[in-house]
């Protein structure tokens, strides 16, 4: 399996200087000079359950899980989008706009932090999907009458039933919601093909582009590992969506999230603080989670904020050395690609979307009245 | 006794003349009076209509010494009384008019509300006499609420609000609302941030508040103020009739004598608000939108669920059980707060579930002996009135309710996006 070259990686380390050494340490690890490899998807999670996956195929596409019941996980989620929405920035709960892009639920399982500012912790989905039906910007829902309205559809009590044994509780929407979305995974991705072996896998412009990934480019730095991220948090000067300021109602939502997070002064950031909201470690301020690759070709906007609509600005902009934020990370340096070097490089990235992942929308089960008073 | 009752009027009818000169005799004419309506009150339907002669017997009844005493209860009653010119005032939230222009615009805001879809005027609307006119109110959307949305009218005078007493001032009710998942649905940050983006509504808390910023519990102080100050019914002509202002008619006043006797309403509606703020279980029937309606079922439910009821009553309660969510007394099962009877004329339907459209068939229910509840309350038996005593009962309820309050919906103030740069470093 091919691996970065000890002259590339040298020579970021030397061209970072001293300012790469003051991140080193601010991260309190060591940044090996080789970067862990590329690496095929794991395999599907072996121990999902398939009547809870089936049960959280139902709940994910349920209005019943937002307070008043107009959105789902599809909403922002959409299977026809790459299993994100197509949009900059996210709409969020109704009467408020969301400040932050849609990433995909394509191979989640393997994902060490969610969310951009990496807040929650990916071994625990289940917390990341109460998350979702409880924030005020999401679903704002109360669990409580969650679990009435799965109690009042006889379907779901039938399949929580015969999926975990018992009635609906708050516990076993999450989880069966997470098996669900644990089972979301890329399939026949040209570039897993070709890392174990395939020759014809990938075209040649996309094997120099991987070349360019993996060298010139500098990409591998951060994007490496089976899901083309090292799960760390990096400021890389991505320019401010304006939208986030002067649309009210993310500006709304926005300082409403920091504020939640003990962030006082929100209205007075003018960009997103990223990881400094989650630590509130000044080093942190406007980082945020290298994200995964895979599927990106299908994912735009992208960016935190959804900033760059497509993968050539992508890809101009790290060739310029990202942005011009003066607390920008050191690693960023004007790469100097050709035309046809970054035409390369944006081959490769399509290689890294398998088929598309489509999913037929089930019907929303009815409610049923109940004999009050009998169970 | 149709004799006994004139005789008893027409005493009375002497008593202006008397009084001041013999407070002996009257003090005699008083216990005779008294007497007799007791008497009157366990009358089981020969009793005639009152004579002409009536109204100036109860004219009497607005003097100071008045209490009617039901004798097989034992028990007298703070008696009936116009309502005071103004309602109290928390001594932390005064009454201002920059909080009444601020607190009438935040109720007709539906920003208020989670998904920005209801205000408190979506469920208390001035021309649905300040309910939903719903038996049961519609609450948030993808829901239904499981009691009948009250009137707004006169509920500064309470103590005791929502209709099993479970808020204990306008503001703390307006939290509730605001909040409540089945109703208003929103995050206090949300709407404190919502509000902060709108620049007229930070001018108007600075009017009313000398605040910098809009806040959450401020905004329920001006909800309450503009309550407080606004939405007040102090004109029926019950109330111009007990402060010497005005007449009543003879039916109203022979149901005002039956209020207060046979129909023993008198019992837990008295004083000036007309409401003992007590709790009774009167086995008030079940509305049939809870046989036929999930999200009504769901309603109830989440409202055992959430009220943390013990969980066979969870799963085997089939009706709202009122005061128990609170207490979880099994003698508060049912009981529900009695409620005030000012501004009736518009705020039908009527009772906690709203099951009853009209106040005839309120007036049936009591005559009945209210509904069959093992638990029911034993102040409610059958009252055996006539039809002319029911309408006469009508009458009088109908004396309560002054002119409608209506109010014009205000314009609300708009979100204005931020004005400050952004300033961006070139690349």
């Amino acid at each position: 399996m091919p691996i970065p070259t000890i002259r590339n990686t040298t020579r970021y380390v030397c061209g970072a200087g001293f300012a790469f050494s003051a991140l080193v340490f601010c991260f309190g690890m060591t940044q090996d000079d080789a970067a862990p490899p590329l690496a095929p998807l794991p395999d599907p999670v072996a121990e999902l359950n398939p009547l809870q996956v089936e049960l959280g195929r139902m709940l994910f596409f349920d209005n019943r899980l937002s307070g008043d019941d107009t959105m789902n996980c599809a909403t922002c989620h959409d299977p026809d989008k790459g299993w994100g929405d197509g949009l900059p920035l996210a709409v969020g709960y109704p009467g408020s706009l969301y400040f932050r892009n849609t990433p995909t639920l394509l191979n989640v399982a393997n994902t060490r932090y969610f969310f951009w500012d990496g807040r929650l912790i990916g071994s625990d989905m289940p917390t990341l999907v109460r998350d979702h039906i409880a924030e005020a910007h999401f679903f704002q829902a109360d669990g409580r009458l969650v679990i009435e309205r799965m109690r009042q559809t006889p379907v779901y009590e039938r399949m929580f039933a015969d999926a975990f044994g018992g009635e609906p509780t708050y516990g076993r929407i999450l989880n069966a919601v997470t098996a669900y979305v644990k089972s979301l995974q890329s399939r026949n991705v040209p570039f897993d093909r070709h890392l174990t072996g395939d020759e014809n896998a990938i075209t040649e412009s996309a094997k120099r582009g991987l070349e360019l990934f993996r060298g010139k480019a500098g990409c591998l730095r951060c994007h490496h590992g089976p899901m083309l991220s090292d799960s760390r948090f990096y400021k890389t000067g991505v320019p401010v969506n304006p939208d986030i300021f002067y649309e009210p109602l993310r500006h709304i939502t926005f300082r409403r999230f920091f504020r939640t997070l003990g962030l006082e002064n929100a209205s007075a950031f003018r960009e997103d603080p990223g990881l400094y909201a989650v630590t509130k470690q000044d080093h942190d301020w406007g980082r945020f989670r290298t994200p995964t690759l895979r599927e990106v070709s299908r994912t735009g906007p992208y960016m935190h904020n959804g900033v760059f609509a497509t993968l050539e600005n992508v890809i101009d902009f790290y060739n310029r050395g990202g942005g011009g934020d003066a607390r920008k990370d050191p690693l960023l340096k004007p790469l100097g690609l050709t035309e046809p070097e970054e035409a390369d490089l944006l081959e490769f990235l399509k290689t890294l979307s398998g088929d598309q992942i489509t999913v037929e929308r089930p019907e929303r089960p009815p409610y049923e009245l109940r004999r009050l008073g009998e169970e | 006794m149709a004799n006994s009752t004139v005789h008893a009027t027409s005493s009375h009818a002497s008593m202006p003349g008397l009084s001041p000169a013999l407070p002996i005799a009257a003090l005699v004419v008083f216990v005779l009076v008294n007497g007799i309506i007791l008497t009157y009150a366990f009358q089981s339907g020969s009793v005639s209509h009152a004579t002409a002669t009536d109204e100036t017997a109860l004219n009497a009844q607005r003097g100071p010494m008045t209490t009617v005493g039901l004798a097989h209860l034992n028990h007298s009653f703070p008696k009936l009384a116009a309502i005071a010119p103004t309602p109290p005032v928390p001594p932390d939230n005064p009454v201002t008019p920059a909080k009444v222009e601020l607190g009438k615009l935040l109720f007709f805001d539906n920003r208020l509300s989670g998904d920005t879809s209801t205000s408190c005027a979506t469920c208390h609307l001035p021309d649905m006499g300040w309910g939903d006119g719903n038996a049961i109110s519609r609450g948030y959307p993808g829901t239904w609420h499981w009691r009948n949305s009250q009137t707004i009218v006169n509920s500064a005078y309470l103590g005791k609000l929502f209709w099993a007493g479970e808020s204990l001032s306008l503001e703390a009710q307006a939290k509730s609302a605001a909040t409540g998942n089945l109703a208003g649905n929103v995050d206090p940050a949300m709407a404190e941030e919502r509000l902060a983006q709108i620049p007229e509504y930070v001018r108007l808390f600075k009017q009313a508040f000398g605040v910098e910023a809009p806040t959450f519990p401020l905004t329920l102080r001006a909800i309450a103020t503009f309550e407080r100050a606004a939405t007040n019914s102090i004109d029926s002509p019950f109330d111009l009739y007990m402060r010497g202002e005005g007449e009543l008619s003879d039916a109203a006043l022979r149901g005002m004598v039956l209020f207060q006797s046979k129909a023993g309403c008198i019992q837990c509606h008295n004083g000036s608000l007309l409401t003992d703020e007590s709790f009774h279980n009167l086995g008030v029937p079940k509305h049939p939108r809870f046989e036929q309606d999930p999200l009504s079922q769901i309603a109830l439910r989440y409202q055992h669920y959430s009220r943390g009821v013990p969980e066979e009553v969870y799963r085997t309660a089939d009706r709202d059980l009122g005061l128990y969510y609170t207490t979880k007394r099994e003698a508060d099962k049912g009981r529900f707060r009695t409620t005030p009877l000012r501004y009736l004329e518009f705020t039908s339907p009527y009772m906690h579930n709203g099951v009853f459209v009209t106040l005839e068939e309120v007036i049936d229910f009591y005559d009945r002996g209210g509904g069959d509840d093992p638990d029911k309350s034993p102040l409610l038996v059958p009252l055996n009135l006539t039809s002319g005593e029911k309408a006469d009962l009508l009458a009088f309820l109908q004396s309560l309710s002054g002119s409608e309050l209506l109010i014009e919906r205000p314009e609300l103030p708009p979100y204005v996006p931020m004005e400050f740069a952004i300033t961006e470093s070139a690349p």
